[in-house]
């Protein structure tokens, strides 16, 4: 190659630095750093590639919320409380009765046959607290019923991925959103 | 030669997509290595050096109106000194240097030979560098980057040197082969009209992609 033109050399030079920019806005920030200033990586789907997958960590997508839940419960009445939650959202909670209750924890998944649920926990007891996964979409939540002959006040707080709550109790569902 | 260049253009957004670590399994075997393992050490220098698409966008524009086998053997000569004393001193003296930043210059040495290859330096007048001290200066960041990767993957001290050697030799081993393949396409090409006519265009590519390099590196360091 001879001379080069400095106009050209100009015109390439730029043209090469605008379409560096525009790779680096639209695809290598969004997917190397979650970083997506023109909304193009959250079009593409690329932005979960920079977050890393492992068993510490779960990057969550939906909104974080929080939720606090009080109630009370007259002798031998029962209650469910359940969360949305779609497959790897994530809660914490924590709930306090001021007496000890039946409770089972457990969750029922999408399109599952009526009455089927999933049980992970069950017990009696005044507190629980954990963490939970959803290992599949679908509500997820707790039954309690008050065996003694008080009432009990039981507050349950959490906070986590869900967008709203079903409360069942008398044979009625009472949707809550969060 | 739109053939061409979309290639290059693919083989550049392949290259990133992939990546330039050490791929995580090979990762899990090194790191598992105890004492001298000449045999993965070698694949893996091989590996990095012919699946490195800097080094290779830096070989390419290098080479790129290199037309005697002497000059070719000079220039390449040239960057393996360079690249070698630092990646053997780097992991020797155990450097701890930002991989990120030595890959944002990286980055900026295809950028310059891509200016280079594009005549840049003579529309701007007075300042010409030395096409030789620079491919060899860069070379010393190209072996930076070299040690950064391997000081990564050496978990145990024993066995270090017999490891960074056949690490060294496993880089030359892939280098030639890429170079192999990387001047048998040039020469395919430089045979044809659209050489003359396109070269420039080609090496604005190669310039914009050492952009897109530099910037990406350079972002990594500035978060981290």
């Amino acid at each position: 190659m001879t001379d080069t033109n400095p106009k050209r050399l100009l015109a390439a030079c730029a043209l090469a630095t605008i379409s560096a920019a525009l790779i680096l806005l639209l695809v290598v920030l969004p997917a190397e750093y979650g970083y997506d200033p023109l909304g193009s990586g959250e079009a593409m789907g690329l932005l979960g590639l920079s977050e890393q997958q492992n068993t510490a960590l779960q990057v969550q997508t939906a909104p974080w919320k929080s939720d606090t839940f009080e109630f009370q419960l007259a002798p031998f009445e029962s209650l469910e409380y359940k969360y949305r939650l779609e497959q790897g959202a994530a809660i914490i909670y924590s709930w306090q009765g001021n007496g000890a209750v039946l409770y089972e924890m457990h969750s029922e998944p999408d399109g599952a046959a009526p009455g089927f649920a999933q049980t992970f926990a069950k017990g009696r007891a005044e507190h629980r607290q954990g963490s939970y996964r959803a290992p599949f979409a679908g509500i997820h939540g707790w039954y309690w019923q008050n065996r003694s002959s008080t009432d009990i006040r039981i507050r349950l707080r959490s906070q986590g991925f869900y967008p709203y709550a079903i409360e069942f109790r008398g044979g009625h569902e009472i949707r809550r959103e969060l | 030669m739109i053939k061409l260049a979309v290639l290059l253009a693919l083989s550049c957004c392949t290259a990133l997509a992939f990546g330039h670590d050490l791929s995580a399994d090979n990762a899990q075997f090194v790191k598992s290595l105890q004492g001298p393992a000449p045999g993965p050490f070698m694949y893996l220098g091989a590996k990095h050096m012919f699946t490195g698409y800097d080094h290779l966008l830096f070989l390419a524009a290098v080479i790129f109106f290199l037309y005697r086998p002497r000059d070719i053997f000079l220039y390449i000569t040239l960057f393996t000194v360079g690249h070698s004393i630092t990646l053997l001193l780097g992991v020797l003296a155990n450097w701890q240097l930002s991989s990120q930043l030595v890959d944002a210059i990286i980055g900026l040495s295809i950028v310059y030979k891509a200016f280079e290859n594009m005549n840049g330096f003579a529309a701007l007048g007075r300042f010409k560098p030395d096409t030789r001290v620079a491919v060899m200066v860069f070379g010393l960041f190209h072996g930076l980057g070299l040690a950064t990767k391997l000081q990564d993957y050496m978990a145990s001290q024993d066995g270090r040197v017999i490891n960074l050697l056949s690490f060294n030799i496993g880089v030359e081993l892939g280098q030639v082969l890429a170079l192999a393949v990387i001047f048998s396409l040039l020469l395919l090409w430089r045979s044809q009209a659209s050489f003359a006519k396109h070269a420039f265009a080609v090496n604005s590519l190669l310039l914009c992609a050492g952009m897109v390099l530099f910037a990406h590196q350079f972002t990594g360091y500035l978060l981290l």
